[in-house]
């Protein structure tokens, strides 16, 4: 059988996608025999954009040079993964969505205060979209999405599988908790805790113990890494197929009926928690049109009433 | 004669780069400059965000070395919550250091910088990578890839997930380790330790087998890494820096990197450079990451890796001014950290249930550093009364090297001036690799690094060469 030629190119991320790939550990063996990797700088030293049956894109479009390389990638493409939340949803960098790009700029290189000069860089260095960081499908069609910061090796292996097999994905639209093996209980909790706040129940759902853990509200593309070990879910997938369909749902009204159903904090103030530390709770998923175009949005509002500095 | 040299992107490196070339009327090669083309805002846009959230949002910024941003931010956690982790829990961080540098360093030696050395910077353009490394020693390339998937399962094990770890946490880490999984580690480590004796040989071997290339690249500077006494300590300690003729420059805690570092932006990068100032502000360049670490030890700590540098000192000098070295000097880290974590995954007291101080007061204003797998990783924050983010600053490990960096590609355009566009892109190219720079993390605040070399003389462009 014809190997695959697949493609890859990196945007505005940070590398750990391509990573997540190698993360297959034994198995990236067997992909290697099935696929022909034409195209991947982390790797290659290939540098134009050969025709691929797959093109994959991790990283999220930040400056015109981004927005270039992803329509080189469709047009040399059959059909283009979008691979990883930055791709997907705009990553940690679309929280840029809640200032001016020019602001960015001028806190790490203007204000900063281990820095000497106060300029920001601009000969030769690729110009930042005005309107901040977008994800991979504002600029070109997307076929298939795998959002996970980064993805779980097992759907990794299960995208590429489907490829290769020509056969839609086994992914699943389960969200977080389907790994996580904590007790939904009903409690006396009165008050929301904070993470750094514990100690925590092992075996008790976050929730429950006043603590926001995002994962009902996330959809599951780690294999429940992070209630597993201790830690609530802090949303890098970004959001459960439910809210990303529905144009009324959300993740602050989710996480507050559910936290709400289990303990006696009340509804209002686990929504005015999440709205208040807005930046905290949509910190993955932020730049994205999922949650720009919902009804209920009403995210940079919600920042900017923390004050000038937030 | 006057040209102009385009490499874009950069590849084999971590993120996206450009490389301008100045050429005197003399024809001589005058300033060199690594340019970083990418930018994302990190230090602006965690302004207002919970700090409980920074171990794990900061690790995004980079995900070759997230440990290090998760352990450096969680270090940062128990100052700011007056809660110093229990010693299971530091045993714990230190043996996902140790997983992650293995990792870190293994992908680096073999996929990235690993083509050149074992296949020849002649070999065709086409195989040279891990793929053609896997068809022509697939032994070796097997093992170092097997070495490589041995500290990230460490990681997976110990932080929660490989790729962006989670489970450090203020005052300790999230979760103690159960009997079963101990087991589990202490295999891994074991068979890590094993391999990492096999690959060191291998790729001394290659390094030594071509004097001429391990000596191409000398590089007379500081060197700045972390030290416990006179010991190489990857977690915590002083920073030491030490003169090229070996005498001690300074020693200072990470908490006063302010009045010892100054950072400077380039009109043509998104990537700033530090540099050592002194009391009167007069500022020199210096190197970080795993040449320079080995240089400011005198020893590891662990008896297999003593040997092995005390006979990467004999060889390469003491102080070593070889670049080519840091590779060598890469192998006999990745021999420590096995070493490590096998001796301490032997200490009883990292299977303790009590792995987390609870928090005391807020700390306003907090400061930490760790060892990156490419060199010192300092984070800076200051957080209102009720620990919400208001000021963040972060130097990360390639931003140090940048001047080092772009006087190792001087050297190498001088001494490929005159050969051919793709001669003189691998010359490039190889010098940089050197280093390792990962442009993620240098460019947590505009971000990507395709490489293109500009040769230009009186502003005019002279020559492009692209491939």
């Amino acid at each position: 059988m014809a190997k695959v030629k697949v493609s890859f190119e990196w945007l505005s991320g940070c590398s750990g996608c391509e990573l997540s790939v190698v993360d297959l550990h034994e198995r990236l063996l067997t992909v290697l025999e099935a696929i022909d990797i034409v195209r991947l700088p982390i790797l290659m030293d290939v540098k134009d954009y050969p025709k691929a049956a797959l093109g994959i894109i991790t990283g999220a479009l930040r400056t015109d040079h981004d927005v270039a390389c992803a329509k080189k990638m469709r047009a040399s493409c059959d059909a283009i993964l979008a691979y990883g939340t930055c791709g997907v949803y705009g990553g940690p960098q679309g929280s840029g969505y809640a200032h001016a790009t020019g602001d960015l700029a001028e806190t790490a290189f203007v204000k900063n205060p281990t820095t000497s000069t106060h300029f920001v860089p601009d000969q030769g260095v690729p110009k930042l979209l005005e309107g901040g960081v977008l994800p991979v499908d504002a600029a070109i069609p997307v076929d298939l999405y795998l959002p996970g910061c980064p993805p779980h090796a097992y759907y990794v292996f299960e995208a590429l599988r489907s490829v290769l097999d020509g056969k839609p994905p086994q992914f699943g639209e389960h969200n977080v908790c389907f790994h996580c093996d904590r007790h939904m209980k009903h409690t006396d909790v009165s008050a929301l805790r904070r993470v750094h706040q514990g100690p925590m129940e092992n075996d008790t759902c976050f929730l429950s113990q006043g603590i926001l853990c995002m994962g009902s509200a996330t959809l599951d593309r780690c294999r429940g890494a992070c209630p597993t070990r201790g830690m609530p879910c802090s949303g890098c997938t970004g959001p459960s197929e439910a809210i990303v369909l529905e144009p009324n749902r959300d993740i602050r009204t989710e996480i507050a009926t559910r936290m709400s159903m289990m303990t006696k904090i009340p509804k209002a103030t686990i929504t005015s928690e999440i709205e208040k530390h807005a930046k905290t709770y949509y910190a993955y998923a932020m730049a994205s049109p999922v949650f720009r175009e919902k009804p209920t949005f009403l995210l940079r509002r919600w920042i900017t009433q923390q004050g000038a500095a937030r | 004669m006057s040209r102009t040299i385009t490499i874009d992107p950069v590849t084999r490196i971590e993120g996206h780069a450009k490389v301008h070339i100045e050429i005197g009327d003399d024809g001589k090669v005058g300033a060199a400059t690594l340019h970083v083309l990418e930018f994302r805002g990190f230090e602006r846009f965690v302004q207002g965000m919970q700090a409980e959230l920074m171990p794990t949002i900061t690790t995004r910024i980079c995900g070759t070395c997230p440990h290090a941003h998760h352990l450096v931010s969680a270090k940062c956690l128990d100052a700011m919550f007056s809660a110093p982790p229990p010693p299971a829990a530091l045993l714990l961080r230190q043996l996902l250091n140790c997983g992650s540098m293995i990792h870190s360093h293994a992908i680096h030696f073999f996929a990235l910088a690993g083509p050149d050395i074992f296949l020849g910077e002649s070999s065709p353009v086409a195989k040279r990578n891990l793929i053609g490394l896997l068809e022509a020693a697939p032994e070796l390339a097997k093992k170092a890839l097997r070495l490589r998937s041995l500290g990230q399962m460490l990681v997976e094990i110990v932080g929660g997930r490989g790729t962006h770890p989670v489970t450090a946490v203020a005052g300790g880490m999230s979760f103690a380790l159960t009997k079963e999984s101990h087991a589990t580690l202490k295999g891994l480590a074991t068979e890590a330790l094993e391999l990492a004796k096999v690959v060191l040989e291998a790729g001394k071997k290659a390094l030594q087998k071509d004097p001429e290339l391990l000596a191409r690249l000398p590089l007379a500077t500081n060197d700045m890494g972390t030290l416990r006494g006179n010991v190489l300590d990857l977690y915590d300690g002083k920073l030491r820096v030490r003169r090229p003729d070996g005498s001690v420059a300074l020693d200072f805690a990470a908490a006063d990197y302010a009045q010892h570092l100054v950072e400077e932006a380039l009109p043509y990068s998104y990537g700033k450079q530090v540099l050592l100032k002194d009391a009167a502000g007069a500022t020199q360049p210096y190197r970080v990451g795993p040449l320079a670490r080995l240089n400011c030890a005198e020893v590891t700590g662990t008896p297999a890796a003593d040997a092995a540098l005390a006979e990467w000192k004999a060889t390469c000098g003491n102080p070593s001014k070889l670049v080519v070295a840091g590779h060598w000097a890469r192998l006999v880290e990745i021999l420590h950290c096995a070493e490590k974590a096998v001796a301490m995954l032997a200490d009883p007291a990292i299977l303790s249930p009590e792995v987390r101080t609870a928090p005391g007061a807020i700390q306003r204003h907090v400061v930490a550093h760790v060892e990156a797998p490419r060199g010192v990783l300092i984070h800076d924050y200051k957080v209102d009364e009720n620990a919400i983010i208001e000021a963040a600053n972060f130097i990360v490990a390639t931003q140090h090297n940048i001047a080092s960096i772009n006087t190792t590609i001087k050297d190498a355009a001088t001494r490929l001036l005159d050969k051919k566009d793709s001669e003189l892109l691998d010359g490039v190219e190889f010098a940089i690799r050197c280093y390792d720079p990962c442009l993620s993390c240098s460019t947590h605040r505009v971000g990507q690094m395709p490489l293109e070399v500009n040769l230009h003389q009186g502003g005019r462009t002279l020559r492009t060469a692209r491939r």
